[in-house]
């Protein structure tokens, strides 16, 4: 009788012996820190259910320049993972002592190819700024080809942690490798249209895309959310007479004052969003589509 | 059996000069060559437990014992500099994990090992109090340290300068403990440990200071040109790196080419190692690969042989002792004849004269091996840190 009572407890104790441990492997995630939204799309493309991918950084700042503190530096001393954009991007991650063989610095594979950018002012002893884009270019997202090699490094970075999980990685991979192939083919057939046509743009951030895309682009250091000054427009009036563009691409959506001092002076606004932080709507693939979307109006 | 112990006893007690010379030279004779072979066997333990944890470690052509004794045990010799391209280069083989190690520095006598913080996911290294650093100019402390000097987090250390006439030289970097590590009985609790960056300011290869371009004193200006600003040697630099000033921080040059003096490689696996191994061969690679297991197993063999020679002297030194306290026991008899032959024509036998004396004798050897017990407990118990203070 006493055996009878006991088999089917024993039974359930031999079948959670094997299943828990599945169950506990299978539940395991990858607790995966990264420094812009480009990156944490590519790492949640990638990964999957295995991944939770995290970008402390709030929704309203530019991740590029914000400063994490103590704590948050600890979470990300504690990651799985730390996935860096290279190329001077997030210069808080200089000053802090991060756990070096966890970090994945994505633009490895094409340091060698990185835009150096000249300031006005070198340094024997210190360059300033409060807000300076000096040194080396770092929107390399906005070049697909080199978004596809960040990509790729984010993946073999994941298959490194679970190689268990290597065909999953590497079909997600693929399909995203696909997409951003897609909008690198697009984005070279407008660079094409275009030919070289003379465009602005309001923030130093478009390195790669003129470059990748072969688009004719003269830089300045305005800000969406902010209506130049005196100074600058009277800059920008000087720079037309020999840059005859007709586009200003925007970071964000442009203050309607500034669009309409552009618009007398015969310049039409676009807006190009890097997309440095987490979209209020819609995601890494969506927002680069609108892009193109706005860049085509260009030759529409 | 009890009389002839209660008699010896009565007489040991008697004579304590005696017994006390008696039961110390026997004592020493015992407990010098266990003792010293307990230490000997936990300073090869020591040094052999930490080298085979550390698979490979590279670092310029020279010395492969210094590099071992400052890398692993954070030795007073520091062997000469390589740079951290050889952390990249180990990277890029992808045959093995870097963990670059700077061990120049001391602080307060203490050796300051800069470092990432792989090191101590590596060695396993868990905090007892406090956290981790997460900023250039703060270190953590190892166990020992705290102790030692009575800090806990929240204090401070300041490097100490090379040499003390180094007019020219780098200001001290006064850093902030932000944590205690939990012993490891290693040489780990023995050192404090900063990022690996941390420690090129403290060699002055970076510094934090005023912003020239904006400056208003215009006397630590050298030269001001369009695109350049030179200041003088007035220009002060911070000693200090604090939340206030971090940002004014920077290295000048690569930190690609800033020095090391070691790097710890742990392959990948067994395999991987045996070719990273295989790389290092060439002649023209300017760095060595050394397992420092080996190097370590060399040492130890040379150590077996002294120790042979000091187990041969502590034999013969013994042997003679032995002799002299085999001459001062039949000295003694001598002396006390007329007191044996008193205990004879009270009526005790020859063979209970031989009990009584050997009563005496077992009674010494009983108490020298207490002692010599309790001397070697103390030993063995102290034994990890006897050896560090004294072998490592």
């Amino acid at each position: 009788m006493r055996s009878n009572r006991s088999a089917p407890i024993l039974l359930m104790f031999v079948i959670l012996m094997f299943t828990l441990p599945l169950k506990v492997s299978a539940g395991e995630k990858l607790t995966i820190y990264t420094v812009n939204y480009p990156l944490t799309y590519f790492a949640e493309r990638i990964g999957g259910d295995h991944v939770k991918v995290i970008l402390p950084a709030p929704a309203d700042v530019d991740p590029a320049f914000w400063e994490p503190d103590d704590d948050i530096v600890r979470q990300y001393q504690k990651a799985d993972l730390i996935i860096l954009n290279g190329a001077g991007y997030a210069k808080w991650t200089r000053k802090v002592s991060l756990p070096m063989l966890r970090m994945v610095d994505t633009s490895r594979a094409f340091k060698d190819d990185l835009v150096h950018i000249q300031t006005n002012v070198t340094h024997s002893h210190g360059p300033g700024g409060d807000h300076s884009h000096g040194g080396t270019a770092f929107t390399t997202w906005l070049d697909f080809s080199q978004a596809t090699m960040q990509a790729e490094a984010i993946y073999r970075a994941l298959v490194r942690k679970l190689p268990a999980q290597k065909q999953i990685f590497s079909e997600n991979f693929e399909e995203l490798r696909g997409d951003l192939q897609e909008l690198d083919k697009q984005l070279a057939a407008i660079g094409e249209r275009l030919a070289r046509v003379p465009f602005f743009a309001s923030h130093p951030i478009y390195q790669y895309l003129a470059r990748r895309y072969n688009m004719n682009i003269k830089m300045m250091m305005w800000e969406p959310n902010e209506d130049p000054d005196d100074n600058e427009w009277q800059h920008l009036q000087e720079i037309s007479q020999e840059h005859t563009a007709r586009w200003m691409i925007w970071e964000g959506e442009p203050l309607s004052v500034s669009m309409e001092k552009l618009k007398n002076m015969g310049i039409n606004s676009i807006v190009y969003a890097p997309c440095m932080n987490r979209p209020e709507n819609g995601d890494f693939l969506s927002v680069m589509q609108a892009n193109i979307q706005n860049l085509r109006k260009a030759y529409q | 059996m009890m009389d002839s112990l209660y008699l010896a006893w009565r007489y040991l007690v008697y004579n304590k000069k005696k017994t006390f010379i008696l039961v110390c030279c026997i004592t020493i004779i015992a407990a010098l060559p266990l003792a010293l072979e307990v230490l000997l066997n936990e300073s090869e333990r020591q040094l052999a437990l930490r080298a085979k944890s550390s698979p490979l470690l590279i670092g310029a052509k020279g010395s492969a014992l210094d590099l071992v004794m400052n890398s692993l045990y954070f030795g007073d010799e520091v062997p000469e500099t390589i740079t951290m391209a050889a952390t990249d280069q180990v990277m890029d083989t992808g045959l093995a994990a870097p963990i670059p190690l700077y061990v120049r520095f001391k602080s307060r006598g203490f050796p300051i090992v800069g470092t990432t913080l792989d090191y101590f996911d590596f060695r396993s290294l868990e905090l007892a109090q406090g956290d981790m650093f997460t900023m250039l100019g703060q270190c953590i402390i190892g166990a020992e340290v705290a102790r030692e000097l009575a800090l806990k987090p929240g204090d401070f250390v300041v490097s100490s300068p090379e040499t003390l006439f180094d007019i020219a030289g780098v200001y001290p970097l006064k850093m902030k403990i932000t944590g205690v590590l939990a012993p490891s009985h290693n040489a780990d609790d023995l050192a404090v440990f900063a990022d690996i960056q941390t420690a090129w300011v403290i060699q002055g290869l970076g510094h934090g200071h005023k912003d020239v371009t904006r400056t208003t004193d215009s006397s630590v200006i050298l030269k001001k040109e369009e695109s350049n600003v030179t200041a003088n040697a007035k220009l002060m630099q911070y000693t200090e790196i604090t939340k206030d000033n971090i940002d004014s921080f920077h290295l000048h040059g690569d930190a690609i080419n800033f020095p090391l003096t070691a790097v710890l490689a742990l392959p990948y696996d067994e395999k991987a190692g045996t070719i990273l191994q295989g790389r290092y061969l060439e002649k023209e690679m300017p760095y060595q690969i050394v397992r420092p297991k080996e190097v370590i197993d060399t040492l130890m063999a040379n150590i077996f042989k002294i120790r042979n020679v000091l187990d041969a002297v502590i034999l013969f030194v013994g042997s003679a002792t032995l002799l002299a306290l085999v001459l001062v026991f039949s000295l003694s008899l001598r002396l006390r004849e007329r007191e044996i032959d008193v205990i004879f024509k009270l009526g005790c036998s020859r063979a209970t004269i031989v009990k009584l004396l050997g009563a005496e004798l077992f009674i010494i050897i009983l108490i020298s091996a207490g002692v010599c017990a309790g001397l070697l407990a103390f030993v063995h118990y102290y034994d990890q840190s006897l050896v560090r203070s004294l072998f490592i």
